[in-house]
Parts: structure tokens; C-alpha cells; sequence
């Protein structure tokens, strides 16, 4: 296995031959899918007439909820999600009619000519309003530990305030799709670029009224993801799968970037209420934070969201008394949705924003006060949530990085710059990460997969992850190479498919190469049995040896008797025995997170199987006339537990950070009062380009940590890294505090972007005055 | 009216390929030729990732025959070309790379620098990276990103592909393009050798594809509801975005005339059509600030295509180029077929998307007043992100000092008001007064007042106005520097 393995697909990204789904070859018949979405946030329907769209000439189906065969309805874990509007309209964007036509032009002219008559009524755009209107989706959830009224009275000091996270659009280059096509009696096949085929696929059979072996979804690959595909791919599935139904054609339905942005839903917006208590140290005390989340219109993912904003509220520290509470907030909007740390990165940001005021009321550099809160190994340890850090790496990823990013030396150059210029201030951050891993809802804690050995030695993998460039199939491959001890180019990860793999959860919660490479492990195992028990017995017969299938070992392509190791056999000759024996030479595995459980009512439990850890150190220098900033440079050190590939963990690590950075600087998703999206394509909606990174960016993984109990001592790398980028937003506080000499807390929000830094600089600037 | 030819020609897979648009079904004049690739079998690695040109995933590079009987390779957007302004060029796709079952170099570095994840994107970046290695020039890092700023990824946080894309260009060698170098200017100098210009008429569309200006000027006299198009990059969105069916096209992108330069005593006329990279490099040591908005103007994708003219006559609000020509007193020269006209380009832009044009009357040229020596002109542009963004504000200024005492003085403004405005009243403040600090920072607060900005996607009223007068500050401070 080699460390610096390149993505399975690589040669064909590089070459214009990957197959996405708008490039699978277009059968004559196909037909092209458009929907009709709501114009108004809020109302209802009077009347409709589609028969206008319906004589146009290409026109093949116009659908309206009534053509539903099945149930309508495609909420993923609450059932509040209709396929198609009956009548309610809760946002702009949601889907009413679906057409299929010959082509998208004639599909787009016949959505023009259909007729609708709507009465608008009032809505809540605003997550302030929301608040104020009171229509909570689902109860409060909370979290408490130690005793939070006794430690505020005892305070020495007391901080209070809120602010706000911005939404965050996914921008995946490729934009939601789907293939259906119909197959002979109720089957229906779907290429949907999903991270959750079994969903999708789940879906798709109760819109359409059959049973779920009626319906296939297979995705090879996503044109990214990053959680925005994990529910809301579903929606473009059951819509063309609907339209196919109804047609008995091939339909391919693809939003265009604006109908995405308009009509999916975004990382949440979280406006964030806190009180904190602290000594004159610095040493937290208590905390009370209210996390208030805005849903949309519906439930998709956000109890979930919230709960791990909640799991993630305290970050780093320990904080001996703490209250947490959630609250999912109903607004006229899509439902907003899973998004790379899965609302992690709002409860981590409350926190680490906490931290920061601290350290201007006290007059310390604020690395000061994280350390002091840090976890520790022996005390201290104990989560608001009753789960124990173990094999916490904080101390020694801190000592690392502390020392290589010269941080003590760089904080004194950054105080002499500032000194010295009147226009441009510098600031310097570091913040840590440490995130829970598994999926906190226990039972999606599962995986499965089925791996055949062919005749010629040729290996296919199947398992139940998806591939949306974080290259877990390249990993999957080279797990797959190492247990069965063959070159990783006799290995071939196939499509996931649940028609081969079933009931999966999805690839979320950066538990891809955890749960699928431990089921193909398993698979693996039966199989090494199987073929050991023929080899062994095929060795005592043929070689003279009286090796037992124990002394069978798999290497170099070799299937080896231990005992004496002249006695072996090439891989693919040791198959042909097996098979002439009569031995299966395919076998399923399965693998379940063991120990992870968690109450919801007494917010206790222990929902994660362990924890990943990291640290960034960000330098930013901010212009205070333009508003501009610029990242000089960003030290990271992240723990991976023994990396599977180095390269594609630096890849998670490094696009991880980069996206977070678009969250706390430049990606911001403002609505108008009737809910329309401002910022609906790349036009006005930016994330970084190449220019926005880190000028000296250097990304490191600790090495020499394995994890124990995991699939080949590896860690999870997915979404932890994206936190990472806090540093970023904490150094822009940092560089903006330094115009009043670190003396007042900037009011900043994320993101900050050039026009919030101005206004920050401007209000500061008044307090100076006052 | 000379004889028109009915369909167009260009070199794709090394062939030259012919399209009758009165022959094919599935093609129209606005057929975008990133829906022309994606129809055909063998070229969908050119993926559409926004159809506005905002993330390069179309990215392929259009190869054009100069004058000097050398080829240029510039990376466009396929997204917002018509399929007639790539008559007469050479396109090539990301599945040209390969040689029999080779790879290209770039495409090594690609796979060997871990530079692709998901994958969508990597066409186009691999495109873009194509571009500056067949410029065959040493270039600096600044050069690659800036060659790269027009393409988006999402996965990888770009460190993966700066990396193969310089390893890649460190070692320029001869590709089969070099090998087909002959071919291609043959297949070129063929198409070229077609005497007539393009008429394109099917259904209820009319593209007018003419080589020579009188030509335009001719039949704009006669159709004057026609539209012009250079570059297309702000029209084409009509189609590909807002499905706007446009009944009557000129473009004029084939009109060498129009690219011309000029270079006289007191001033330096710049041909309507030159592409923006080529301007940039023109101006860099004349007329700074002109190069410094050019440089965060769009990206090099959109700046290949697009010429002044084109984005003069739009008369955006921002309209990134305009604060700064007006601080230049760029003046514009417009022709039809019934003479000629030169007009301030302060007098040109009358309102909201509105210009003096008449209905038959081209962009021929700007022309840009060498700068006396006690001029100082500075442009700004403040944006969400430096490349490829649309200034929430941006600014051009001029001063001349006369022993520190203001003599003459002119700001305008894009995204402060329906039109690139000039702040009137701040101007008056300052005229014959002393240029210190506390003259500027009065002004500030005259100019915080001035306008009265939109809140919209890109930034609040608030923000706009902050900005607006912070930048008066920063030009103050660069005068003093100067």
C-alpha cells in the first residue's frame, strides 16, 4: 500500500472520461424534465390549468400532486416534505407542477404557458422573526451538566451577547440530477448523483406506490457533495422517476445552478445567544448558550444538525457546568440541510467566539485562555453530554504546533506591524477542533458489502458508500489490496447500487471509509477462510505440507504456506482451485459502531466511538479602508490516526479548510422580504477561488497516533478539517480589535466579509470616541 | 450587398468541420458552443457548472491564426460562446489532450499532484493550464493564478492544482499540437480563403457574421433593431440564463478593424473589440490604473473575449471599466455608415443600461488622452473577492495639484447610483483647496452623503457608502506616497 496512492478515477477526471450522469450516453427516447416552482413564500394555491403546457408540441406529461401513484411525501426522518404542493406553499422554489418534454427548451416553454392563480399570505424570512413568530418545528432539545445557577452567582465575571452564522450554499460543480428510466413491469432504475442511494431509492418507491425491490439507484460518482446530496438529491430522483413512470421514457432531470441554489437547501443559519462565567485566570466556569437554528420550511436533517451543533457547543474545552439548548425554527425558506460538519461548525464557532471576549476582557492573547480550557487526559475530561475524551490529542497537537508555527515570535511581529501602520492591521489565531465521530442516531451506525473474486484472479468490490471525490473508493481499493494481500490494481470498486448492497446509511458524518472499509474487511475475512481452506488442503495434497488454513498467508499476489513458503501459489491459480472445488467465491460482510448510544430526553450518552482532533494557526492582514483581507499564512496539524493515504487526507484536510474559509469570509445567502434569494448563482454568490488561500499554507498530519479499533488505525477526515477555518474569522477579529488596541470585543458575525469588517472597524471606531 | 455564406467552419479534432444551421435540427445561431460539445459523442468532459461563466468547468481553449501567421491559444468559456464566433478558429476539448492513449504532460501533473477530487472541475483547470503552456512563455506564479482565477473548485482548495499546473508549466516541450502546428494553420488559412461574410438566418433568427466594418455599418443602416455582439459575455447570458430568444444579432467579433490600436501623439486609440488580456498588457506602464482594474477584471477566460466596447455599451452601474476610463476623460468614436462622431464618455453614458449610441452607430474605438505629468488618476475596486466579482464599489480619480492647492478635480463611481457617477459636490469641496488630510477627511464626509446606493446581493447601502468614502482616503494617501 502506498501512502500517496492517487484518486481511482484520476485518469479519467484528468481526461474528460469520467462519467457523471449528464454524460451517461442519452438514449433517442429520453426525454428532459423542468418543475414549476413557487414564486410567493407563502400561501396557497386557488386554481390551476395545465392544459395549455400539455398541447404544446414535445410536450410528453405536465404532473401535478394528484398524479402521485404513491404517498407525497419525501421528508427523509419526519414525514412534512410534500413531492409536490397540495395546495400549501411554505417557500419560493417549491416544487408545484413537473414537465417532461423532447427537449429542455420545449420542457422550459411549457412550464412559461401553465396557469396558476396563488394567494399569498404572510411569511417569515428572518431568523429573528421566526423567533419572535414562536413556531418551533419540534421541542426544545437540551444538554446540562454541573449546575449552572450556582456557578453564575459565584462568577467573578460574566459575559453575555449573541451573534449570528450565515447560510452556506454547497456549490458542487455539478448540480443536483437524475436519470430514470423505467423498466419492465414497476421497475424503475435511477442514477441520482446521492449520497444516500438506499433513501433515494426508499423514496422513490413510496412516491411511486411499488415495493423497494422494484426500484434500483446506482451512482458511480458526484460532481461534490459535501452533504448537500445526502437528502436533497432525493428530490430530483422521485421527480423524474415520477415523470418516467408516467411516460414510460427514459427522463433525465438536471437543475441549472439557479434553479439549485434557489430550490435546495443550505447549511443552516444559527443566531447564537450566550452567558459565560470565568475567572480572573480566564478558566471558564459556566456556560449557557441557546443555538437557534433556522429549519426552512421543513424538518429534513435540522433535529440532527442541532443536536450535533449541541455535541459541538463546548469544542475543545471543559466547561464543569453547562446548558445547551436547541431550538429548529420554522422560516419560509427551503429546508436548509446537511452541510460538511453538520452544524459542528455553529456550535464551535459559539464557542471559540465566547473564548475570544473573554481574552479582550482580560487582556490576554486569546491562545492563552484556550489553552487553559483545554480538555484534559486524567480530569477534566467529562462532556457536557456525559462522554469521556479519550486519547485526547489536543496537548500534543497544541505543543506541536504552537512551536512550528512560531506563534509566540509571530504574535510579538504582529503587535510591532500593527504599531506601526495605520491602514493595515495584522491578525494572529489559532483554534482547535475536536470533533465527535459516528453518526449520533445510533442504528445508522451499520454497513454492508459484497466482495466477488472472478476466475482470473480480478477483484470487485461493492459496498454501500458513495464516491464524491473524498476518493473513498480509492481507499476501499487499497483496504481491499492489503487484506487480501493483492496489488490494488486487481481491484476494482464498482458503482454503489443498492441492488447489490442494501440498507445502507448514508455517506455522511465522514463514516465512508470507517464503516464501509470495516464490512469489506469482513467480506474479506470469509472469503481468505474459504480460499485458505482450499489452498491448506490443496498444499497437504499436492506439496507434501501439513499447513492448516491457519498457516495461510496472502501476500505479494501470492496465496503462501506458512510453513514452508516455497509451497505457493499465484493468486489467480489459488482461485482457480477454489472454484474448482466448488467454493463461493463471493461474500457479503457487515460491520456495526459498537458501544455508541445516546438519550435524547436525558441529553446524556455516548454517541461518539472517538474523536478526531486538529489545530489551525491563521495569519491575516485586513485593510481598513477597502475592507479587504488577505490569509498570509495557515499552519495546520490534524490527526488522521494512521493514515490510510496521506495524500487524500491532505486533500480532505486542505478542501475542508478552504471551504470553511468561504463560510467565515466571503459566502453569504441573503434573502429579499418575500423570500427570494439575492445571491442564487456564482455571479453573486462567491466562494474562494485560487486567490483566496492561504499565501504560505501548510498542512501537516500528526503521525504516530494510531487509532486504536478502527478500520486499519485510520480516522475519520471528512468535515473535522472544515472547522479548521475558524482561525481565519478569529484572526480577522484579532486584526479589526487591534484598531482600538484589543481593548473592544469587534461585533463581527460570520461571514465576515470585506463590507461587515468596514462596518466592525466603523463601530469600533465610534466606541473609541464615545 | 456582397453574397453571404449560410454556414460556418472550424477546426475540431483536426478536422474542419462545417456547420449548415438550416441542416441541423438541434442547432441554433445562440447555440452555445458548450451545448455543441455536449451533443456530440466524444467531447462531454467539457461539463457546464453555471452557464454564466463564473466557474470555468466549460473552460476549452480556441486556437486563432494571427497575422503574423502564429497561433494563439486562449482559454474562453464555452458557456458563453455562439457557435459562429468560433468560425474560422481551432477548438480544442480536454479529450484533445491525449495523444494515442497518452496522456499530456499537464495531465500527468494533474494525476501525479493529487489535483482532482470529484473531478467536475478538473477539466477545465486543466484547460486553463493548457492555455499558458502553449503561450510557451516563462511565467511567474502570479501568471498561473491568475490564468487559474477563472475556474472554481469546490473539493480540493486549489494548492493540489497551483501545484501541477506550475510543475506542468516548468517544462514546456513540444506537444502533438507543435507537431500539427502546420496542419492546423493550413486547416485555418482554408477557412480563411471562404470570401463572404456569415448570414445565418433560420426560424425567426438572423446572426450576422460580417469580416469587414463597412459591412456592419451597412447593414446596421438597414437593420438597426439588430443587436451588436463582440464578445457576448453579458448578452449571452440573455440566452443561457433568462432563455431571452434574441430575433437579430451582428457580431462583429470578426472585424479586424476593430481590434486595431492606434498610437498618436497626445492620446492612444484603442480598437472596441481589442480582447481585454491584450489591453492589459498594452497599458501596464502608460496608464496604471487602467491595468489595475484590468487585472481584477473578470477572469482571463471572460477577458479573452471581451473588448472595451463591449463593456462600455452596456453601461452597467458598475461597470468595473468605466469609473476609471472617465478618470482618464476617455472619449468614445462611434461610426455608422453615415459618418463619424467622437463623444465624451462621461456624456455617452446617460442612465441605467442606457448610452447616446444610435440605432445605427458601432463602438469603433476609445480613445484614451496620454496623461500630462501633474496628473494623477487612481481606480479602485472593492469587491467580496478579489477575482471574478462584480465591485460593490469601484472608483476612478483624478487630481492636478497646483502647489498642493486643488486645480482640477474629478471623481466617479460605479455601484453607487443607477449609472457610473461623478461626486459632484465633493469635487466642488475640494476644488482650490488644499490637498491635506483634513480637506480629505471633510470631503468624506460630503461624499458619505452624496449618493444614495442600493442594498442588493453584493453589499448594503451602509456598506457602499463607507466604502465609497474610505476610497477618496486611500487615494489621497496614494497621492502623497506618489
Amino acid at each position: 500500500m502506498n501512502k500517496q496512492t492517487v484518486h481511482e478515477s484520476s485518469e479519467y477526471h484528468v481526461s474528460g472520461k469520467a462519467i457523471y450522469i449528464d454524460d451517461i450516453a442519452e438514449s433517442p427516447e429520453l426525454l428532459h424534465a423542468k418543475v414549476y416552482a413557487s414564486e410567493i413564500p407563502a400561501g396557497v394555491i386557488k386554481s390551476f390549468n395545465l392544459e395549455k403546457a400539455k398541447r404544446l408540441k414535445g410536450v410528453k406529461a405536465v404532473l401535478s400532486h394528484k398524479d402521485i401513484p404513491g404517498v407525497n411525501q419525501m421528508g427523509p426522518i419526519f414525514h412534512d416534505e410534500p413531492i409536490l404542493s397540495a395546495g400549501k406553499l411554505e417557500f419560493v422554489g417549491q416544487a408545484i407542477f413537473l414537465v417532461a418534454a423532447e427537449t429542455e427548451e420545449i420542457a422550459t416553454e411549457a412550464i412559461s404557458l401553465i396557469e396558476i392563480e396563488t394567494e399569498e399570505t404572510d411569511a417569515i424570512i428572518r431568523l429573528e422573526d421566526a423567533i419572535e413568530n414562536g413556531e418551533l418545528l419540534h421541542p426544545v432539545r437540551k444538554i446540562e451538566c454541573g449546575s449552572i445557577e450556582k456557578a453564575f452567582d459565584e462568577a467573578e465575571n460574566i459575559i453575555e451577547g449573541r451573534f449570528h452564522t450565515g447560510a452556506q450554499e454547497h456549490w458542487y460543480l455539478e448540480t443536483q440530477i437524475s436519470l430514470a428510466i423505467p423498466g419492465e413491469g414497476k421497475e424503475m432504475k435511477v442514477y441520482c448523483s446521492t449520497q444516500h442511494p438506499s433513501e433515494t431509492q426508499a423514496l422513490v418507491a413510496e412516491s411511486l406506490g411499488v415495493m423497494k425491490h422494484e426500484v434500483e439507484v446506482e451512482i458511480r460518482r458526484m460532481g461534490g457533495a459535501f452533504g448537500g446530496k445526502e437528502t436533497q438529491a432525493n428530490h430530483v430522483a422521485i421527480w423524474a422517476a415520477l415523470l418516467a413512470n408516467t411516460t414510460h421514457k427514459p427522463v433525465k432531470l438536471r437543475l441549472s445552478r439557479d434553479e439549485d441554489q434557489k430550490m435546495t437547501g443550505k447549511r443552516h443559519p444559527f443566531l447564537i445567544n450566550f452567558e459565560a462565567a470565568f475567572d480572573n485566570s480566564g478558566l471558564i466556569k459556566a456556560v449557557d448558550v441557546t443555538l437557534n437554528a433556522d429549519s426552512g420550511y421543513s424538518s429534513d436533517l435540522t433535529m440532527p444538525i442541532i443536536e450535533r451543533a449541541m455535541f459541538h457547543a463546548e469544542n475543545a474545552y471543559f466547561i464543569p457546568n453547562m446548558r445547551i439548548l436547541g431550538k429548529a425554527w420554522k422560516t419560509n425558506l427551503p429546508s436548509n440541510t446537511a452541510f460538511r460538519g453538520f452544524g459542528g461548525p455553529q456550535g464551535m464557532a459559539g464557542m471559540e467566539n465566547i473564548i475570544d471576549k473573554i481574552a479582550r476582557i482580560l487582556n490576554k492573547d486569546a491562545a492563552e485562555i484556550r489553552y487553559i480550557n483545554f480538555y484534559r487526559q486524567k480530569d477534566n475530561n467529562l462532556t457536557p453530554y456525559g462522554q469521556i475524551v479519550e486519547n485526547n490529542r489536543l496537548h500534543i497537537i497544541w505543543d506541536k504546533i504552537i512551536k512550528t508555527s512560531n506563534y509566540y515570535k509571530r504574535r510579538e511581529a504582529v503587535i510591532f506591524f500593527n504599531s506601526n501602520n495605520t491602514y493595515k492591521k495584522r491578525g494572529l489565531a489559532i483554534s482547535p477542533v475536536k470533533f465527535g465521530i459516528s453518526f449520533t442516531t445510533a442504528f445508522l451506525n451499520q454497513a454492508g458489502a459484497l466482495v466477488n473474486i472472478y476466475k482470473d484472479g480480478s477483484v470487485l468490490v461493492n459496498h454501500g458508500g458513495t464516491e464524491m471525490g473524498q476518493g473513498l473508493h480509492t481507499k476501499i481499493q487499497m483496504i481491499a489490496s492489503a487484506e487480501l494481500g493483492i496489488d490494488y490494481k486487481s481491484i476494482k470498486v464498482n458503482a454503489t447500487n443498492t441492488a447489490k448492497i442494501p440498507n445502507t446509511s448514508a455517506t455522511a458524518a465522514s463514516s465512508g471509509s470507517d464503516l464501509n472499509g470495516m464490512a469489506v474487511k469482513d467480506a474479506i475475512i470469509k472469503l481468505k477462510k474459504r480460499i485458505a481452506d482450499v489452498i491448506s488442503n490443496h498444499f497437504r495434497s499436492e506439496n507434501n505440507s501439513s499447513c492448516t488454513a491457519n498457516d495461510i498467508l496472502f501476500e505479494n499476489d501470492y496465496v503462501i504456506d506458512k510453513t514452508k513458503p516455497e509451497n505457493r501459489l499465484p493468486f489467480a491459480e489459488a482461485i482457480m482451485i477454489v472454484y474448482l472445488e466448488r467454493v463461493s467465491l463471493s461474500a457479503t460482510g457487515f460491520y456495526k459502531t459498537p458501544g455508541i448510544f445516546y438519550n435524547t430526553e436525558k441529553g446524556k450518552g455516548h454517541p461518539f466511538y472517538y474523536y478526531a482532533f486538529g489545530m489551525s494557526v491563521s495569519e491575516v492582514e485586513i485593510d481598513l479602508i477597502t475592507g479587504h483581507h488577505e490569509i498570509l499564512r495557515t499552519d495546520i496539524l490534524h490527526d488522521a490516526g494512521k493514515s490510510i493515504n496521506e495524500s487524500l487526507d491532505i486533500g480532505q484536510i486542505e478542501g475542508g479548510f478552504v471551504q470553511g474559509l468561504g463560510w467565515v469570509t466571503s459566502e453569504e445567502c441573503k434573502w429579499d422580504e418575500k423570500g427570494n434569494l439575492l445571491n442564487h448563482s456564482p455571479d453573486t454568490y462567491k466562494i474562494p477561488s485560487i486567490n483566496d488561500i492561504p499565501e504560505d499554507f501548510r498542512v501537516n498530519l500528526l503521525t504516530g497516533y494510531p487509532n486504536p479499533n478502527t478500520i486499519r488505525q485510520s480516522k475519520a477526515v471528512g468535515e473535522p478539517p472544515f472547522m479548521l477555518a475558524l482561525s481565519v474569522w478569529l484572526a480577522i477579529k484579532d486584526a479589526i480589535s487591534s484598531v482600538a488596541n484589543h481593548k473592544i470585543e469587534p461585533e463581527i458575525d460570520i461571514p465576515a466579509t470585506h463590507e461587515k469588517i468596514l462596518i466592525a472597524i466603523e463601530n469600533i471606531k465610534a466606541l473609541l470616541n464615545q | 450587398m456582397n453574397k453571404h455564406n449560410k454556414h460556418i467552419k472550424f477546426v475540431l479534432d483536426n478536422e474542419i468541420v462545417s456547420i449548415d444551421f438550416n441542416k441541423d435540427p438541434h442547432l441554433k445561431s445562440t447555440t452555445t458552443l458548450l451545448k455543441y460539445l455536449r451533443l456530440l459523442p466524444n467531447h462531454k468532459g467539457t461539463k457546464e457548472g453555471c452557464a454564466e461563466g463564473d466557474c470555468g468547468a466549460c473552460t476549452v481553449v480556441l486556437v486563432e491564426l494571427n497575422n503574423d501567421n502564429t497561433l494563439e491559444y486562449k482559454a474562453v468559456n464555452s458557456c458563453l460562446v455562439f457557435l459562429p464566433m468560433i468560425h474560422g478558429k481551432q477548438v480544442i476539448t480536454v479529450e484533445n489532450l491525449e495523444e494515442s492513449g497518452k496522456l499530456h504532460p499537464i495531465q500527468k501533473s494533474f494525476i501525479e499532484n493529487h489535483a482532482s477530487q470529484c473531478g467536475f472541475c478538473t477539466p477545465g483547470f486543466v484547460m486553463s493550464t493548457f492555455s499558458v503552456y502553449k503561450s510557451g512563455n516563462l511565467v511567474t506564479d502570479t501568471v498561473i493564478k491568475d490564468s487559474l482565477a477563472g475556474n472554481l473548485c469546490r473539493c480540493t482548495g486549489y494548492r493540489p492544482i497551483f501545484d501541477a499546473a506550475k510543475e506542468a508549466i516548468s517544462d514546456i516541450k513540444p506537444d502533438h499540437f507543435s507537431n500539427d502546428e502546420e496542419l492546423t494553420k493550413n486547416q485555418l488559412l482554408e477557412i480563411k480563403a471562404e470570401k463572404g461574410s456569415i448570414l445565418i438566418e433560420k426560424g425567426k433568427q438572423i446572426y450576422f457574421l460580417p469580416f469587414k466594418l463597412t459591412e456592419a455599418l451597412d447593414y446596421k443602416l438597414k437593420h438597426s433593431d439588430a443587436i451588436i455582439i463582440n464578445g457576448a459575455t453579458d448578452t449571452a447570458l440573455r440566452v443561457t440564463k433568462k432563455n431571452e430568444f434574441l430575433p437579430h444579432i451582428i457580431d462583429i467579433s470578426h472585424i479586424d478593424e476593430l481590434k486595431e490600436i492606434i498610437d498618436t501623439k497626445d492620446s492612444i486609440i484603442i480598437g472596441a473589440n481589442l480582447n481585454l488580456n491584450d489591453l492589459r498588457d498594452l497599458v501596464a506602464l502608460e496608464f496604471e490604473a487602467l491595468y489595475d482594474i484590468l487585472n481584477v477584471f473578470g477572469s482571463k477566460q471572460i477577458r479573452n473575449l471581451a473588448g472595451l466596447g463591449g463593456n462600455i455599451a452596456s453601461a452597467s452601474p458598475i461597470g468595473d471599466t468605466l469609473p476609471v476610463l472617465m478618470a482618464y476623460n476617455a472619449s468614445v468614436i462611434l461610426l455608422s455608415a453615415k459618418g463619424k462622431r467622437e463623444i465624451r464618455l462621461e456624456d455617452f453614458i446617460i442612465d441605467y443600461r442606457k448610452t447616446s449610441l444610435a440605432d445605427n452607430e458601432i463602438i469603433k474605438s476609445v480613445r484614451l488622452p496620454k496623461t500630462p505629468n501633474n496628473l494623477f488618476v487612481k481606480a479602485y475596486k472593492i469587491s467580496k473577492r478579489k477575482d471574478l466579482d462584480i465591485s460593490s464599489v469601484s472608483a476612478g480619480f483624478r487630481v492636478i495639484l497646483k502647489n498642493n492647492i486643488v486645480n482640477e478635480i474629478a471623481l466617479f463611481f460605479g455601484g453607487m447610483a443607477a449609472k457610473a457617477v461623478r461626486a459632484k459636490n465633493t469635487e466642488q469641496f475640494l476644488h482650490a483647496k488644499k490637498w491635506t488630510l483634513e480637506n480629505i477627511e471633510a470631503a468624506r464626509r460630503i461624499l458619505f452623503d452624496e449618493f444614495k446606493p442600493l442594498s442588493d446581493a453584493r453589499a448594503e447601502a451602509e456598506g457602499r457608502k463607507i466604502m465609497a468614502a474610505n476610497l477618496l482616503k486611500q487615494f489621497w494617501l496614494d497621492s502623497i506616497v506618489k
